[in-house]
């Protein structure tokens, strides 16, 4: 049997974060416009960052895919005809659409492969085939599906399939929750969720006296790596991972872990190996609720909860920079992200070999002034490292 | 206008009958989110609608996964001989009620569907066999009116009843349950929210999931006349949490307010503004980032250096003149005297994609926006 690998396929919430994703070795990343998207507060590509985006990731071989998944009132559309000509003229590789009515605008107005995004809850063979006849090239299966069943819906609906493998997970079925809209007046179909499902709730319950406080309509975050094999032996198309919003260092850690993992498993037909241990503590050190395999091999369970505030585990690793400039002649330039001090043991994130531990010993600021303690939203000098380049990412653990 | 309700007891229908309803939806409980029949329970409820001359509505609004949606289609034809009309809400579920019934359809567009591109589209895929849509209830009064006016399918809307907010296939409440050994397949719970002011929010778990609904319920009934003169076909009244006998007394709303412990609301229909906040989720002062943009400041160190990544492909030119825009929105501009590379090397020119340094410019901060003035 050929085994067809997997595409991963990450978040990009900038234009650099697109960068720092496809050098570490995302195959295909998915992007947001000024309009049309779901994640309204992040930042998101202009015009000519789209374009820039698209021009850097395909010099790389990576695709780009982006984001029109809002559900559009009849309003919106007035600007979306010369936004999807915009985007074939800059020859994206798809769009990923909620909307029937985006779905066909852009079907009739482009040759843009369409991909239904997660957020239209595609969940069986019938759903699946239902878009593939709108014009469909690949359906973005709802978080509840399991890897089996995504490959059934692959095989019998003859479509691309994409499957969510990491990261945040709404609880409830995407684009079936309305709680934004009707209690803090923001539309979350058109970008406005308000994260009502990670708030603390006082539970009154028939067979208790006291109530009872608890999150309980927040989900553990998705973590695939130990059932990498189960997707490609189902042939999924597509590993996505969710994060349009979150850091530098979770679009780089990301992209390179599954990415190495995937072609680890090309190369050895196995995971049995201490670099699984390896990827997983990588995983581990970015900041994230508690990992769960929610429904990905069988139905999410009461252990798929994440009963806890938020941001109430404190990461042990935390992302301090950059790599603005790195060589003989000027040395590693960083800009700043958290503070560390002089002696401290830090670690730069080379694309594709393990990480670079270096002691900061000599910092200094870029009019080369020597400093024991950096700041955050400054630029540092250090002592010139082989093997560091731009786009590095430097990481540190932070001290208990 | 045609008035559509569920039953949930047998009685219920003599009800519906009697106050001249022509139609009742059943709901199956593996096919209908809050669906109480059993199967036995749902052949005589047909059987005993039929006779009364209601038309028969079989319910599919469960969103199911592929194991479960395989199975449970694979014995929905038998049942479908005891209804009139099939009605979903899963795009899968419409796509094999139309290859595999020849009923006519009802598709539930309650969920996003807020254009008309979208509406016509389920319709026309149906290919003649859409009896009706339903609408969303977050749909304001003109484009209701808008729709009806177009469409050339029957709509339905909601007229009274909960306000459903979040659905999940998961089980939220069992974990609650202070008896660990107890096994309970319907729980019935309220919630408040810790962190907003709202209070009293109904939740259900059933074999389906959990769901939780508004604290008031949804109420258009005094505009029930508006909504016959736009042509509305159908008005959808959900008595499932409710005192079923409340049926008869929709024409008579205040009646109805008074017997109706829950507060009401009517949603979006006078107007729908939930996107009006979000402009003020991010800066917008430092959306721009077309045309004339350099690029960013990346560190401003007062009275000796201001370091810009450059973005724009034209670069940075010493005696550049720049305007520069701060986080709170004030502009600034100067002239380049004094550029340098990382390397601290007096330079003319900073390539794209590299970063520039060049004189202090007071009332300059660091994400401040770098473009050329123009």
């Amino acid at each position: 049997m050929i085994q067809r690998h997997p595409e991963v396929l990450a978040p990009a919430g900038s234009l650099d974060k697109l960068k720092v994703a496809v050098l570490y070795g995302a195959n295909a990343v998915y992007v947001g416009g000024q309009k049309f998207g779901l994640r309204t507060a992040a930042e998101n590509f202009t015009l000519d960052e789209l374009r820039e985006g698209v021009a850097f990731a395909h010099e790389r071989n990576a695709q780009v895919y982006v984001v029109l998944n809002s559900f559009l009132h009849d309003k919106d559309f007035q600007e979306l005809p010369e936004f999807i000509k915009f985007l074939e003229e800059i020859k994206v590789d798809a769009v990923i659409v909620s909307d029937l009515g985006v779905v066909k605008t852009v079907v009739n107005l482009s040759k843009i492969p369409v991909h239904i995004s997660t957020q239209a809850s595609t969940l069986n063979v019938e759903g699946a085939k239902f878009w593939k006849s709108m014009g469909a090239s690949r359906v973005v299966l709802g978080r509840e599906i399991s890897i089996k069943e995504a490959g059934k819906i692959r095989r019998e609906a003859g479509i691309e399939v994409e499957l969510f493998v990491h990261g945040s997970m709404c609880m409830a079925y995407s684009g079936h929750c309305v709680i934004s809209n009707f209690t803090q007046g923001r539309d979350s179909n058109r970008g406005g969720c308000a994260h009502s499902c990670r708030f603390e709730y006082s539970i009154d319950m028939p067979d208790s006296k006291e109530r009872k406080k608890a999150y309980f309509m927040s989900s553990k975050d998705l973590e695939g790596l130990r059932v990498l094999p189960e997707f490609i032996n189902e042939g999924i198309d597509s590993l996505k991972i969710e994060g349009r919003m979150k850091s530098h260092l979770y679009a780089g850690t990301m992209s390179k872990v599954y990415s190495e993992a995937l072609k680890y498993y090309k190369d050895h037909g196995d995971f049995l190996s201490d670099d699984l241990y390896y990827w997983e503590e990588e995983l581990n050190k970015v900041s994230h609720r508690s990992y769960t395999e929610a429904s990905l091999v069988k139905k999410a369970d009461a252990d798929s909860i994440f009963n806890e505030r938020e941001n109430s585990t404190e990461a042990e690793w935390q992302m301090v920079g950059t790599i603005l400039e790195a060589s003989p002649k000027t040395g590693i330039v960083m800009e700043v992200r958290n503070a560390f001090n002089q002696g401290d043991e830090i670690e730069i994130l080379p694309f594709s070999t393990r990480a670079i531990k270096i002691i900061a010993n000599e910092i200094t600021d870029i009019m080369m002034k020597p400093i024991q303690r950096t700041r955050p939203s400054t630029l540092v000098k250090l002592p010139y490292v082989a093997g560091v380049e731009r786009y590095h990412l430097v990481r540190q653990q932070v001290k208990v | 206008m045609n008035i559509v309700t569920y039953a949930q007891v047998l009685h219920d229908l003599n009800v519906i009958k009697d106050e001249g309803h022509k139609e009742v939806i059943l709901g199956l409980r593996d096919y209908s989110r809050f669906g109480k029949l059993n199967k036995t329970d749902y052949l005589s409820f047909s059987k005993r609608a039929r006779e009364l001359g209601l038309r028969v509505i079989f319910e599919w609004d469960i969103l199911m996964c592929e194991n479960d949606f395989a199975t449970l289609a694979h014995e929905l034809p038998e049942l479908l001989i005891h209804a009139d009309v099939l009605r979903v809400q899963d795009p899968g579920a419409l796509e094999w009620g139309i290859k595999n019934s020849t009923l006519p359809l009802q598709f539930i567009a309650e969920n996003g569907n807020h254009n008309l591109i979208a509406l016509k589209g389920w319709c026309d895929h149906a290919n003649g066999r859409m009896d009706r849509i339903v609408l969303s209830i977050e749909l304001p009064k003109t484009i209701i009116e808008e729709y009806i006016k177009t469409l050339n399918v029957p709509c339905e809307l909601l007229g009274f009843g909960r306000i459903l907010l979040f659905y999940t296939p998961r089980k939220l409440l069992a974990p609650l349950v202070e008896d660990k050994y107890s096994y309970h397949e319907y729980i019935e719970a309220l919630g408040e929210s810790e962190e907003s002011p709202h209070k009293g929010f109904p939740l259900v778990e059933n074999k389906h999931g959990t769901f939780m609904f508004h604290i008031k319920d949804f109420c258009v009934l005094d505009y029930a006349k508006d909504l016959a003169d736009y042509g509305l076909h159908s008005l959808r009244i959900d008595l499932r949490w409710s005192d079923f006998s409340l049926i008869k007394d929709i024409w008579n709303v205040e009646s109805l307010k008074e017997k109706h412990p829950q507060d009401l609301m009517k949603g979006f229909y006078l107007v729908n503004k939930t996107d009006v906040l979000f402009p003020k989720l991010k800066n917008s002062r430092l959306q721009k980032r077309e045309g004339n943009y350099i690029g960013e400041v990346i560190e401003a160190e007062k009275s000796s250096h201001l370091a810009i990544f450059v973005k724009n492909p034209k670069g940075l030119k010493k005696n550049d003149l720049l305007k520069f825009i701060h986080p709170k929105g004030d502009e600034i501009e100067a002239q380049i005297y004094s550029l340098k590379n990382l390397a601290l090397e007096e330079v003319d020119y900073i390539p794209p994609h590299t970063t520039g340094i060049i004189q202090f410019v007071g009332g300059v901060w660091v994400k401040s926006h770098v473009f050329y003035r123009d």
